[in-house]
């Protein structure tokens, strides 16, 4: 017989998750988020928005003040489903008298991965991070960046349905990065969920299907990456030479004239085109035109605006299930 | 799979802590002193035969002679060594498993495991439990070895010391333990659990004034609480007792020659033999029954707010 609870299409659904300290600091309001399977998530937010509170709930870390909602189809802290979590917690330490490939046993061994197992995935995680040649050294003797590839080489050593991932690129250096982008698209692949924590809103934008932006413990903004940025707020015409003689007509469309550029608010193709023949008929020679789509720093920002602007802003509502 | 994993950790903690080395290293120094200890036929030799000793008639081999070595092992040795001076050094060593456990980027990745709080904790309770346990079996094994090779003296009631040892340590550690979940700090749970330590020998203590000394008995009231509240913290004097009576080692007093504790009123000292012939008298299972279950609250104390924490 099917577990009615395992049937959802929901990789993290979670529901109403509140978190006060003490009497009055109130982290997290009532959160909604859901993750299919198999997407990369985002959440972003400012400093103190409960975004590592949320994730630590989600890991049975820190307790929540109420939460519903299932994870793996399965209430948060299912034992059989956190084994089959990985977790990249942000600043982890690991014990600095094992060396990297004991870490990888010892944590995979705490997740009921079997020893067999766990040697063939120590071996390709290390090989995959570029952390092979380290693997029988101290973690004492780890630079930050190796840290944080032995992080996430251990966040993976279950091969896990589900990875949640806290400001994964951390004191790593561009390549590291890339090298990081490139397996969190190798886990969408493989149908591994990837919840992502992290404020580098390019590193997401990168990566991310989905997004939700936390402020103030309530998600104020939460949907498809591709249809929160799907709108072009500017295009920027550069040209070179005089453009005094086509000033005025410019302005008079709505752009902002600088030297050498055109700066046309809005996505009304017909202006963008006007704009273009003005300047050409000018006798200027068009460089670029380039549309300026909206960005996550965006959204955050008007996020943040709308926010500071209503006290208590409504939850965001729940989507369908995918 | 998680108990062996967590123990085979903590073992590798031990060895990679200089503390752990510093005891084993006392230990090989002891038994190597004990071993530089000859008896022969009429008296001992010291520094491997460098300098004799004729003990005339008495004989370490005979029944006085072996109650003596046992007294040896247990009253100076284990009692000392390991009974004070272990005991501190393995509180200091250890105090710090769960504050570290507990700090920020350590703790999340364990929790976040599929163990439960209470597993977890017990599990790193244990753990500071196996390292003592390998430092006495080093202390009491090495000691036993050198008695039972070097000078024929085998006392097998004195491997015994092993686990009231392995006891003596969890009733401070369990106050260790309280006071390093609670605050986190590893300075505080040290210098708490021994002040602790000093105050579980009060009330045992008060006790045992009034009875060496009757005029004070006119305090009853005083004297019976003194009482009451002995049987409420572990009994740490008690464990020295029972090792002592369990080797065969006889009362204190049989250390020393007749006539060598000099100045003592008679009827005093009749009186403290006589009390300590009674505390020989002790039950096991009530005395330890009784710490063990203060330790447990204590323990349960610590493993509550160790469950209930947000890390």
């Amino acid at each position: 017989m099917v577990d009615i609870t395992e049937m959802t299409n929901w990789g993290v659904d979670l529901i109403d998750v509140r978190k006060t300290y003490g009497r009055s600091i109130h982290a997290l309001r009532g959160v909604n988020i859901q993750v299919g399977r198999g997407e990369i998530f985002g959440l972003l937010g400012p400093n103190g928005a409960g975004k590592s509170t949320l994730v630590k709930i989600m890991m049975t870390v820190v307790r929540p003040t109420h939460a519903l909602g299932t994870i793996l189809g399965r209430p948060i802290g299912h034992h059989g489903k956190l084994a089959r979590t990985g977790y990249l917690p942000e600043n982890h330490r690991f014990p600095g008298y094992l060396t990297g490939n004991q870490v990888l046993h010892h944590f995979a061994a705490l997740a009921h991965v079997p020893g067999a197992v766990r040697k063939k995935n120590a071996g390709r995680l290390l090989d995959r991070l570029g952390m092979t040649k380290w693997a029988d050294t101290r973690v004492s003797k780890y630079s930050k960046g190796m840290l944080q590839r032995l992080g996430i080489a251990q966040a993976l050593m279950n091969a896990p349905e589900l990875v949640v991932l806290d400001e994964p690129t951390d004191g790593l250096d561009p390549m590291g990065r890339r090298d990081v982008r490139e397996l969190l698209v190798e886990l969408k692949e493989s149908g591994t969920t990837v919840f992502l924590n992290s404020h580098l809103l390019s590193e997401l934008e990168m990566v991310c299907d989905r997004v939700s932006i936390l402020i103030d413990g309530l998600v104020a903004r939460q949907g498809r990456l591709a249809d929160l940025t799907d709108q072009t707020v500017e295009y920027r015409i550069s040209y070179t030479g005089n453009a005094a003689a086509v000033r005025g007509k410019l302005v008079a469309l709505g752009a902002t004239v600088d030297e050498g550029e055109a700066i046309l608010a809005g996505c009304e193709a017909d202006k963008v085109n006007h704009a273009i023949d003005l300047i050409r008929a000018a006798g200027l020679m068009i460089d670029s035109v380039i549309p300026k789509r909206v960005s996550l720093e965006d959204i955050l920002a008007e996020a943040l605006a709308d926010r500071s602007g209503s006290a208590d802003a409504a939850p965001v509502a729940r989507p369908v299930s995918p | 799979m998680q108990f062996w994993t967590l123990i085979v950790d903590s073992f590798r903690e031990s060895l990679d802590r200089k503390i752990f080395w510093v005891l084993a290293g006392i230990s090989v120094l002891v038994a190597l002193a004990m071993l530089s200890v000859g008896i022969e036929e009429h008296g001992m030799s010291f520094m491997f035969g460098m300098w004799e000793v004729e003990t005339g008639r008495y004989s370490p081999l005979s029944g006085l002679g072996r109650a003596n070595v046992a007294g040896l092992l247990v009253y100076i040795l284990m009692s000392f060594f390991l009974g004070w001076i272990g005991v501190i050094l393995m509180v200091i060593a250890t105090a710090d498993v769960f504050p570290r456990v507990m700090e920020h980027g350590a703790v999340d990745v364990l929790i976040s495991k599929p163990l439960s709080r209470p597993m977890l904790f017990m599990y790193k309770y244990a753990a500071s439990m196996v390292f003592v346990l390998i430092q006495a079996t080093l202390f009491v094994g090495l000691t036993f070895l050198v008695c039972g090779l070097r000078w024929g003296v085998w006392l097998p009631g004195y491997l015994l010391s092993i686990p009231l040892l392995v006891l003596l340590f969890s009733y401070v550690y369990c106050v260790t333990v309280l006071v390093g979940v609670k605050t986190g700090s590893t300075i505080a749970s040290i210098l708490i659990s021994l002040g602790a330590w000093m105050l579980f020998t009060v009330p045992v203590t008060a006790v045992q004034t009034f009875e060496t000394y009757p005029t004070l008995m006119k305090q009853e009231r005083v004297y019976h609480a003194a009482r009451v509240l002995s049987w409420i913290p572990p009994k740490t004097s008690d464990i020295q007792i029972f090792a002592a009576k369990w080797a065969g080692a006889g009362s204190a007093f049989d250390l020393f020659p007749k006539g060598a504790i000099k100045g003592a009123d008679a009827n005093q000292m009749g009186r403290a033999r006589e009390m300590d012939e009674r505390e020989m008298q002790k039950s096991p299972l009530m005395s330890i029954g009784s710490s063990v279950l203060f330790e447990a609250v204590v323990v349960l104390l610590a493993m509550v707010s160790f469950c209930r924490r947000d890390y």
